[in-house]
């Protein structure tokens, strides 16, 4: 009874004390696509993701009843960083549900136009504030509405009326129309520029000892000394953490506790730090043995890759490794795909249907008039080559493809008890090179997945020589899933092979399942940068690209990195294998 | 005949005089609806010389372009395709969205758009020496994605080329004005919401918004409709078709134009 008496007077308190409107409330799930557009179009980076704030701790002056209800304490502030936008989950200041929905717009505007260097951020949001102000007639009645509304319900603000005389200081109470700096502005990230290039393999291997194990990596700034353990304290809920400073920067000397440690933990915390402790682990983590019989072909090539804060080239940063699966079985086109076969070949057909029409033979299926009527005004009819047919014949297409698939270890995961996504790229390449081999169409099939830039492996199903067989769809059968996705480097290497065909037409075809990502900093931004360049490389080269993902969110990233016409997205993964297909007849049609 | 009003972007009028004097052939790619064919219709008449237009299609064939016999009743006789009339008179023979024939079709021209200027025609055994006023002129949109279109470069590398963009701010502006007649306030505005637009494309949507389309809601404006009914119509919705971008566009209207 005491506690549900307590429950109710908590939450009477709570929502008293809230100021938001919760039934014009509107959440940021609803607006983000349109926000992402929006923020494009007042010209923010494209490369920027849009995320969900958590919330932040300030101090400030509260009401009695906020003290009270323990609210009013924490926000959900508007900021970003260099990757991304941050926005409050649902906004509710306003009693209109319109004005809630032009906020979104609003601090969108800000964060397009706010210069988060600037030190003044006051000033800077003062200056850009006037500024939308001014440029847009829009805004202008949202800003009017917005700031009465929000001087009458919250003295704390009195700071924004422009008539006011009452300093800021970062005490103040939030303004909901401004934008706030980024929590780790001041703090320095985690820099892995000068980690983990492949020269570190100089007589220092013996200290490295491989640890295998899955394991959830994740990175804290350890700035502060703690020995191992840390006492964690999230919403009054104690939890123990265990800390092991696994250094991966320095290499001194080796501990062989840490090693231990790891083998212990669920998750490990990777930290920066400059100090002694330092054996260095070599981890591949979220990796499974690859096992297969896959015969290395040569040492390896090494390629570039672009950094995008540095605007260069790291010069032959990247390791290729072509490979490819020897003691496979040769096999027929599985049963399963058989009935696929015969839907697709009615499109194939249709196909076909595209003839070119042949002119001036000496026989065929039609007369051609005009050859007849030049005939008739020919001045030397003896002299005449008399060829007046005409035939519709295949058109033979000068177009070469190269298909690309990802078979990174995410390709692992199930689409249904049964089904895994390698299965569907699996199928998928069965069913286009059948296709294509009816086509006559000249085609290339390889897979790749990476560790890091020392080995990015390239399997070789189906090089442009090869006859298609058996043994193709063999190697096929024998993808088995591998590391990462160091897309740069997989598409570079396939524009490498497609430039030395000789047809007039080059498409790459790249199939995914998701955003380009490696264990060391090739996640996020890098990733995506470099692979931009290495799209920009392929355009430059007269190579069309084109993806083909499963990735329901790569609307977020894949019309930067491909340009709007060039990917397409399918939802549900088990069409993969017709879709592909079909993809790639729309496209040369 | 009123004279073709055409605001140059840079110095693409002096290119393709130059152009003109010493018998080169021009290229000319750009986006849609950025003022391609106005800019050809301008220079015809600034150069006095007669335009030939042809737009091409996948089903071109060299005879469209060339000429082919004909059927009378005193039997058969040769009719000059449009190429071949600007070749022996001179004058400009422009053809639009080069991309869209087929490659054999666009062979023919290689003759005339290098130092020989001669098209012979294999049909009548005539080899005719161009007209010295006769220039030839392409036009394609590179925004459209097809593997199997595209120039052949060995008829790419024929030509003097000239990228056109959309105008920037100020000629924009000015030409919406003269097109339609609408007042600058409202011109700036077009042309700002234009700008906006104009960063999503390659990325939001297919192709940006013309210089075409801003004038058509200029003209809509002047006519007396509601410049953001105005906006819509002849702006956002022949953008897009995708929601979540006509919410957007939307927006943008409304805070440029509150309604």
């Amino acid at each position: 009874m005491d506690q549900k008496v307590g429950q109710f007077w908590d939450r009477y308190v709570t929502k008293k004390a809230s100021r938001f409107y919760e039934k014009s409330q509107i959440s940021f799930e609803d607006k983000a696509k349109s926000l992402k557009i929006f923020y494009h179009l007042l010209g923010g980076d494209k490369a920027k993701e849009l995320h969900i704030t958590d919330k932040r701790f300030l101090k400030t002056s509260r009401t009695l009843l906020e003290k009270f209800s323990g609210k009013g304490k924490s926000f959900f502030l508007v900021w970003q960083d260099d990757k991304a936008l941050y926005f409050p989950a649902t906004l509710a200041f306003f009693e209109d549900k319109k004005l809630n929905d032009m906020h979104y717009y609003w601090l969108c505007a800000m964060l397009a136009h706010v210069d988060i260097n600037n030190n003044n951020i006051i000033n800077e949001n003062k200056k850009m504030a006037n500024f939308l102000i001014h440029k847009y007639p829009g805004f202008q009645d949202f800003y009017k509405n917005a700031e009465e509304f929000l001087l009458g319900k919250y003295p704390e603000l009195s700071y924004i009326n422009p008539l006011s005389e009452d300093l800021i200081d970062d005490n103040s109470y939030p303004n909901p129309l401004w934008i706030y700096p980024s929590v780790s502005n001041n703090k320095t990230l985690l820099d892995f520029n000068d980690e983990e290039e492949i020269s570190r393999q100089d007589g220092k291997k013996d200290k490295t000892e491989e640890l295998k194990m899955k394991k959830k990596a994740e990175q804290i700034d350890d700035e502060k000394e703690t020995d191992g353990l840390l006492l964690f304290l999230p919403e009054s809920l104690m939890s123990l953490m265990e800390q092991v400073n696994v250094d991966r920067q320095e290499n001194d000397s080796f501990d062989e506790d840490a090693l231990y440690n790891a083998e212990d933990l669920d998750e490990i915390t990777l930290g920066k730090k400059d100090a002694n402790l330092a054996s260095r682990i070599k981890m591949d983590l979220d990796i499974s043995a690859n096992s297969a019989e896959d015969y290395p072909l040569g040492k390896g090539f090494f390629r570039d890759e672009w950094d995008y804060k540095k605007e260069i080239y790291l010069k032959n940063y990247v390791c290729i490794k072509p490979q490819i699966s020897l003691l496979v079985e040769p096999l027929p086109l599985p049963k399963r795909l058989e009935k696929m076969m015969r839907q697709i070949q009615g499109e194939l057909d249709l196909m076909e249907l595209d003839r070119i029409k042949i002119d001036n033979l000496p026989h065929g299926d039609e007369i051609n008039l005009d050859s007849w009527i030049d005939y008739k005004g020919h001045q030397n009819r003896s002299n005449h080559p008399q060829r007046f047919f005409q035939s519709y014949k295949k058109k033979t297409r000068e177009l070469a493809t190269l298909i690309l698939a990802d078979i990174s270890l995410s390709t692992e995961s199930g689409i249904t008890q049964d089904i895994r996504v390698i299965d569907m790229i699996k199928d998928s390449l069965m069913v286009f090179s059948e296709s294509l081999q009816r086509l006559d169409d000249k085609f290339g099939i390889y897979a790749f997945s990476s560790i890091k830039n020392k080995k990015v492996n390239f399997h070789i199903i189906k090089n442009f020589k090869e006859k298609y067989s058996d043994l193709v769809r063999g190697r096929i059968d024998a993808i088995k899933p591998g590391y990462y996705t160091r897309l740069g480097a997989a598409i570079r290497e396939s524009a490498k092979i497609l430039e030395k065909q000789q047809s007039a037409n080059k498409l790459l075809l790249i199939l995914s399942d998701g955003k380009p990502n490696d264990v060391d900093r090739y996640d996020g931004r890098y990733g995506i940068e470099d692979t931009k360049k290495a799209i920009e490389e392929v355009k430059q080269k007269g190579i069309v690209p084109f993806c083909i993902t499963i990735d329901i969110e790569a609307k977020e990233y894949l019309p930067y990195l491909f340009g709007r016409n060039s990917y397409a997205v399918i939802r549900d993964a088990k069409k993969l294998p017709k879709v592909v297909t079909e993809i790639y007849m729309n496209l040369t049609k | 005949m009123s004279k073709t009003y055409y605001l140059p972007q840079s110095n693409e009028i002096e290119l393709f005089e130059a152009a003109a004097g010493m018998n080169l052939p021009v290229l000319i790619k750009g986006p849609t609806g950025c003022g391609k064919t106005r800019f050809i219709e301008a220079m015809g008449e600034k150069l006095g010389r007669d335009v030939y237009t042809v737009v091409c299609h996948d089903d071109l064939s060299a005879a469209d372009l060339i000429g082919r016999h004909l059927i009378d009743e005193n039997g058969t006789f040769w009719q000059d395709g449009p190429l071949t009339k600007a070749v022996r008179n001179g004058g400009i023979c422009y053809l639009d969205e080069i991309i869209e024939a087929r490659k054999d079709t666009t062979v023919v021209l290689h003759s005339l758009a290098d130092y020989r200027r001669v098209l012979p025609i294999d049909r009548t055994g005539e080899v005719i020496e161009a007209h010295p006023d006769f220039m030839l002129v392409v036009s394609y949109n590179p925004g459209y994605q097809n593997v199997l279109k595209g120039m052949k470069p060995s008829t790419k590398q024929r030509f003097l080329s000239l990228s056109f963009t959309y105008p920037k701010p100020e000629i924009e502006k000015a030409v919406i004005i003269k097109e339609s007649g609408v007042s600058e306030e409202i011109a700036q505005k077009l042309v700002n919401i234009a700008g906006e637009i104009r960063r999503l494309s390659d990325s939001d949507i297919q192709e940006a918004v013309s210089t075409r389309l801003l004038i058509y809601a200029a003209k809509l404006i002047v006519k007396g409709f509601d410049p953001h009914q105005a906006c819509m119509h002849s702006i956002v919705e022949s953008l897009s078709d995708e929601e979540d971008v006509l919410e957007v566009l939307q927006k943008l209207i409304s805070l440029h134009f509150s309604a």
